[in-house]
């Protein structure tokens, strides 16, 4: 994975300094709360319910064991003993105190790590797939191009203040696990016909109160290109993008009210005053980046374990984690293993300080000291050797960190709700917690199979709801908590927002009702259909009528 | 929707352009020092804000700086004052409006009503890199400590902070950072570009 150099290390000690004299002035009265809060924003800092809550940045999900050591260390010394991963990649502490969060910065630092720009109105942390430079459906590896797009919008002078936070995707997979097609930019890493590396470009996608599909900018931008391209519609976007009203001013609603063709123009136009400039790339900058992710030193293996296939016989609980939670690899021997952290009665993404250094543990000893969040607030261990999996099996399970439940409806994403967060109009954690009781026979979750459930607690939409195969929205009327369903949203290539099942539901029935809506898949699918294919076939009225059934 | 905010060519006519809009200063702003090139200096420049009435006989005497609307309304009344020429652009103008005005411009204002809209630093990019303005580029109005290092890399070298603020303590932003990543209108050069060069 990348490793800092001494430029790297210099900007993000200077930045820990800055925040450290930021907070003293404040401290001491030479700051007011109003403007230190932008700055502590962007620093990961925000002020919620109960306290200030922490995010710290995962640049493409990429940890090492070190670094996952250390944030088990400041969940253990800053907070309640727990992080929070999050939908973008990042981790988040609940409960850090203002005067102590230099330290936790410095303490970052010293292994690589920081909270720039994981909040506020400015370029956020660059995310991408989970499985990159392992998938089996890889074309190119998107980390390299990652990193470089995160050090060009690392502490960015010129778009620090944008008129609403700004979130880039990349993705270099058949599959598209980023979501890219729902980010202000979104970038897909293509061959051309000359088969140059470069970029499908999409601008103006995103979630929140006005869910947009991305609409394609440039089919194909050479890769040279990334930075002048990507400066160029910030500029057009900094320039242009409404500041009157926040609801308004993400550059979805910018890139719809010019048209994409206007909008393009204006981009281009802008482009050619720097696309030869200092920002264009060499082939040698791209070769020294993709060094820093080699392949790691896989052995010589072949696929097929029988010990593995023996006690996959032997044990139904290890064969249901065999087939849930790991994923085929490239790399002939070995397999992609999903760390669930949707445990029972668990909030989605929470992990404690005792897990994460398991985590730690486990993937130095068998996958090569790295980790990965995911945007479905789970973590990966990418490189496990087969004949490994059932000691790390073991062991996860020892943690609790082994329900074999990814991809299914109780592997549900999840925002905090109005538990913590001062945005949310209703709970998510404890209609989280409904659901999975609902869903506690293992084998029905396995027929009904794969189910993106996606949750969030007011139309900030932090949750996704908008593209989760059923969403679900926390509502407020008249003081009461309510919850909108959704079915049939796609984040994924085939890129779809959910179809509004009906008028909210009540706090207590959310739970029958995503039991009703999988009833009526399991007795309409037909052969392999998932429920979203089911849903895409018969449309959202079964559904519907079933919900809808006994209130009427 | 109509692009209320998004300032299409056509609308650059004199005609067009709004004035004394919320996005620029309200009042006159006048500050007793100033920070230029990261020095402080005593400060007797006046910025005067734009209203419906305003004309260039209305100015007061000494140093001042003018709403662009006024500039591009009455250049020649402004040029005969004899006095160094400061125009200001305000968030919701263009520095294109005053790109063939250049020569004649000593210093160009950017005013801050709040220091959370971004879009003056996109102008003060543009005026350096792009338009190739040298004169003076002075930030003012809801501009602080925590804002001058930013606008430094875009371009500006003046600023006259809000009389709270405690211009030696401000002194330290130019301080803050060694290292950049990115080029913009100071001397900061892409971080793959050095890396390259030391390969």
């Amino acid at each position: 994975m990348y490793q800092y150099d001494s430029v790297d290390k210099t900007i993000v000690k200077e930045r820990v300094a800055q925040f450290r004299d930021q907070v003293n002035r404040h401290l001491n009265g030479e700051l007011t709360a109003a403007d230190l809060q932008p700055l502590r924003l962007r620093n990961g800092l925000y002020m919620q319910i109960h306290a200030h809550m922490l995010r710290v940045s995962i640049p493409y999900g990429l940890i090492n064991s070190t670094q996952m050591r250390t944030l088990a260390h400041i969940a253990r010394k800053y907070d309640k003993g727990y992080g929070h991963f999050t939908t973008r990649q990042n981790i988040q502490y609940n409960w850090p105190e203002l005067a102590d969060v230099p330290d936790i910065l410095d303490e970052l630092a010293d292994v690589e790590m920081h909270a720039i720009q994981t909040s506020g109105n400015c370029i956020r942390n660059i995310s991408s797939d989970q499985y990159a430079g392992v998938a089996k459906d890889e074309i190119i590896d998107p980390r390299p191009y990652c990193e470089i797009i995160r050090q060009w919008s690392t502490l960015h002078p010129e778009f620090y203040w944008l008129p609403r936070k700004f979130k880039i995707a990349v993705t270099g997979a058949t599959e598209d696990r980023a979501a890219v097609q729902f980010h202000d930019i979104g970038l897909e890493v293509v061959h051309n016909n000359a088969n140059d590396i470069g970029f499908r470009v999409y601008v103006g996608g995103g979630l929140g109160r006005t869910p947009v599909i991305g609409k394609v900018i440039k089919e194909f931008l050479p890769r040279e290109d990334i930075l002048s391209y990507c400066d160029a519609i910030l500029r057009v976007y900094n320039l242009h993008g409404r500041r009157d009203n926040k609801y308004k001013a993400r550059i979805k609603i910018l890139v719809n009210a010019m048209g994409i063709d206007r909008f393009r123009e204006e981009v281009d136009a802008e482009w050619q005053f720097q696309k030869d400039g200092d920002l264009k790339l060499h082939d040698t900058d791209f070769d020294t980046m993709a060094a820093f992710f080699p392949p790691p030193a896989y052995e010589d293996l072949s696929d097929g374990d029988e010990r593995i296939a023996k006690w996959r016989n032997l044990d139904s609980r290890f064969n249901a984690w065999y087939d849930n939670n790991t994923v085929e690899h490239k790399q002939a021997g070995y397999r992609i293993v999903n760390i669930s952290l949707k445990e029972h009665a668990v909030a989605p993404g929470d992990i404690t300080d005792d897990q994460m250094d398991a985590v730690a543990e486990i993937a130095e000893q068998y996958s090569f000291g790295e980790v990965r969040s995911t945007h479905e607030q789970n973590l990966v261990l990418a490189d496990v050797r087969q004949s490994d999996l059932l000691e790390v099996w073991k062991a996860l399970d020892a943690q609790n960190l082994a329900t074999a439940n990814i991809g299914s409806v109780n592997d549900m994403i999840c925002c905090p709700g109005l538990d913590f967060c001062s945005l949310a109009n209703a709970s998510s954690i404890s209609i989280a917690k409904q659901i999975n009781e609902k869903f506690t026979d293992f084998d029905e979750l396995y027929d009904i199979g794969e189910v993106k459930l996606k949750m969030s607690g007011c139309m900030n939409a932090c949750g996704h709801h908008h593209v989760g195969h059923i969403g679900v929205l926390g509502v407020d009327k008249k003081g009461e908590e309510w919850y909108q369903l959704t079915v049939g949203g796609d984040a994924s290539n085939n890129a779809e927002l959910g179809a509004r099942l009906g008028p909210a539901i009540a706090k207590d029935k959310v739970g029958d009702a995503v039991s009703d809506i999988l009833h009526v898949y399991r007795e309409q699918r037909e052969d392999e259909e998932r429920l979203l294919d089911t849903f895409r076939r018969v449309g959202v009225d079964p559904f519907k009528e079933r919900v809808y059934a006994e209130t009427n | 929707m109509a692009l209320s905010n998004t300032k299409a060519k056509a609308d650059r006519s004199k005609k067009a352009r709004p004035k004394a809009t919320p996005s620029r200063i309200q009042s006159n702003i006048e500050s007793n020092q100033a920070i230029v090139n990261q020095a402080i200096v005593a400060n007797t420049i006046i910025h005067v804000a734009e209203t419906e009435e305003l004309t260039a006989a209305d100015l007061p005497t000494g140093e001042i700086s003018v709403p662009l609307n006024l500039w591009l309304a009455e250049k020649d009344a402004i040029k005969a004052r004899n006095a160094k020429i400061a125009v200001q652009i305000g968030v919701d103008e263009e520095p294109e409006d005053l790109v063939n005005d250049l020569a004649d411009v000593d210093m160009i204002v950017l005013p801050f009503v709040s220091h959370v809209d971004g879009q003056s630093y996109s102008h003060s990019y543009k005026l350096r890199t792009r338009f190739g303005f040298k004169g003076e580029i002075r930030a003012i109005g809801d501009v602080k400590f925590d804002q001058l290092g930013f606008l430094t890399r875009v371009g500006c070298n003046a600023f006259e902070l809000p009389e709270t603020e405690n211009l030696e303590t401000a002194l330290r932003a130019f301080q803050e950072f060694s290292e950049v990543y990115q080029p913009s209108a100071d001397s900061g050069v892409s971080i793959f570009s050095r890396r390259r060069a030391v390969h």
